[in-house]
């Protein structure tokens, strides 16, 4: 069943009364419960893209439906999680881990709770007490992770998590993120510009061009979501293949 | 490393030394002046300290309950009207660029001189001091808490909202919590001023505060009664840094975090 529909997208922002075309006649379209991953070089939209889907940038033309309905401003159920910048440094861990919940008004004590036992099940409840700046990258992503999870989303969208993260650290994120996505049935669309990425995790695999940033070509990788695809020889066959693609 | 953090935590324990020893320093500083000068107008530590606790349940206690509770009711109006506007100003540029050239044209005006006028407008009781100090305070914290919002990542607030928040969500757990570190700056910076500026306040036109008692005992020729006051203006003074340092730590404990 689909549950997101993009059709005839376009996304033009106003700059010093310049017009900069940032998304161009976009389709796509997200299975309900797929890992569908946007790859494209830097500066193609691709952050655009999941910032209209999130609800935060208005479209100047085309369509977005979830499930059938049209897209109004910030859906209860998407979450987004952003390279950097996620967590508020003046927080700690739990409050940030906490904060969609308080904000859509669930009572202190209720989201305090809700939130530590999510924290536990992604074993970081040790860092509860502690503040952005006091972890590493991967822990501050676990956390952001933690933070979207915390709304018990059915969208999850994720804009380049892990692209400044170190190979090993970024490794184990994956695994788990594929771990989530398993075990929860979410929907997911990941950003990101890394191959083995794209490949690693998405079962679609849209390729963005650059200026405008529009969508080229839509590869299947069926075999996304298999632990030990990195090792398989098809592994790089698709990897070879999406190279080839974007250049 | 290790060792280097070792040794600063030793320095935390005797930390309170310091501040001992220079006080001691002080005192010793003022003694010796006042051996040198030898006129009534500069009496010996002694002998101040000495009417100070004197004068205490003699007035002066109630002089300095007035000229806090001046000084503090200033410092919350200031911040009750300095930090909305500063963050509105920051956050919405269009808005900023029309205001910002009345606090640029306001801004240097020596805002002291108002007092005749304000003597005359709202009276010889405390509204006159308030409004004054507050005035005075007000564009401090609004300056600067305007320019903290400026500098607030646009990336925060994109994180915020995608978790559903609206305006109020983000003035509040953004701007506000983002901008607190530099509200308490500006507030203990501003406390100096406060200060100052009541004790002019209070110098004329009232009968009431530590400004009025330090003026009085002048006219009375009575020195040491007039450094009792004037200890109890630093002392109100002291106490008053204090409780903002001691705010700032416990409200922005993010900034003093140890890697």
């Amino acid at each position: 069943m689909t549950y997101i529909r993009v059709s005839s997208l376009d996304v033009t922002y106003r700059q010093n009364h310049m017009e900069v075309e940032a998304v161009k006649n976009v389709n796509l379209q997200v299975d309900s419960g797929e890992f569908a991953v946007v790859i494209g070089p830097s500066g193609c939209g691709k952050s655009t893209l999941l910032y209209v889907l999130a609800g935060l940038v208005k479209a100047e033309a085309g369509e977005v439906f979830f499930s059938q309905e049209p897209i109004v401003s910030c859906k209860r159920d998407t979450a987004l999680i952003l390279q950097d910048y996620g967590l508020l440094p003046w927080k700690t861990v739990l409050e940030n881990a906490a904060l969609g919940l308080r904000i859509r008004g669930i009572p202190k004590g209720i989201a305090l709770e809700k939130t530590r036992n999510l924290l536990r099940d992604l074993g970081i409840e040790e860092l509860s007490t502690r503040y952005p700046l006091q972890l590493s990258g991967g822990q501050r992503q676990r956390v952001a992770i933690a933070r979207a999870l915390a709304m018990a989303p059915r969208l999850l969208l994720m804009d380049e998590p892990f692209s400044s993260l170190d190979a090993l650290t970024r490794e184990t994120l994956q695994m788990n993120l594929l771990d989530i996505w398993q075990r929860t049935g979410i929907t997911i669309l990941l950003v990101t510009h890394s191959i083995e990425e794209a490949v690693f995790l998405g079962q679609k695999i849209y390729v963005m061009s650059r200026s405008p940033g529009t969508i080229t070509a839509v590869v299947e990788n069926s075999h996304a979501g298999d632990v030990t695809y990195r090792g398989k020889r098809e592994f790089y066959d698709t990897c070879a293949n999406l190279r080839s693609l974007l250049q | 490393m290790k060792k280097v953090l070792n040794s600063d935590k030793k320095l935390g324990i005797k930390q309170v030394s310091p501040y001992a020893v220079s006080a001691v320093m002080l005192i010793v500083l003022w003694w010796g002046l006042s051996l040198v000068i030898n006129k009534p107008a500069l009496p010996t530590p002694a002998a101040a300290f000495k009417e100070f606790y004197n004068q205490l349940y003699h007035g002066l206690f109630f002089h300095a309950w007035v000229s806090f509770y001046r000084i503090g009711a200033s410092l919350v109006l200031a911040l009750l009207l300095g930090v909305p506007i500063g963050i509105i100003l920051g956050r919405h540029k269009r808005l900023d660029s029309y205001i910002a050239p009345m606090i640029y044209l306001t801004y240097p005006i020596p805002k002291i001189v108002f007092l005749p006028v304000l003597l005359i407008l709202l009276g010889y009781g405390d509204s006159s001091k308030i409004f004054l100090i507050t005035l005075i305070v007000f564009y401090q914290i609004m300056v600067t808490t305007r320019d903290a919002a400026r500098g607030i990542d646009p990336g925060y607030i994109m994180s915020v909202k995608s978790l559903g928040a609206g305006n109020g969500h983000l003035y509040w757990h953004v701007y506000f919590l983002g901008c607190l570190p530099e509200i308490l700056t500006a507030l203990r910076i501003a406390l100096g001023t406060a200060i100052a500026v009541l004790f002019i306040a209070e110098a004329y036109a009232t009968q009431e505060g530590l400004g009025y008692f330090i003026m009085d005992s002048m006219g009375r020729i009575s020195y040491s009664r007039m450094f009792a006051g004037i200890i109890g203006m630093g002392l109100l003074g002291f106490i008053l840094y204090l409780g903002l340092d001691f705010l700032e730590k416990i409200l922005c404990r993010w900034k003093h975090l140890k890697k």
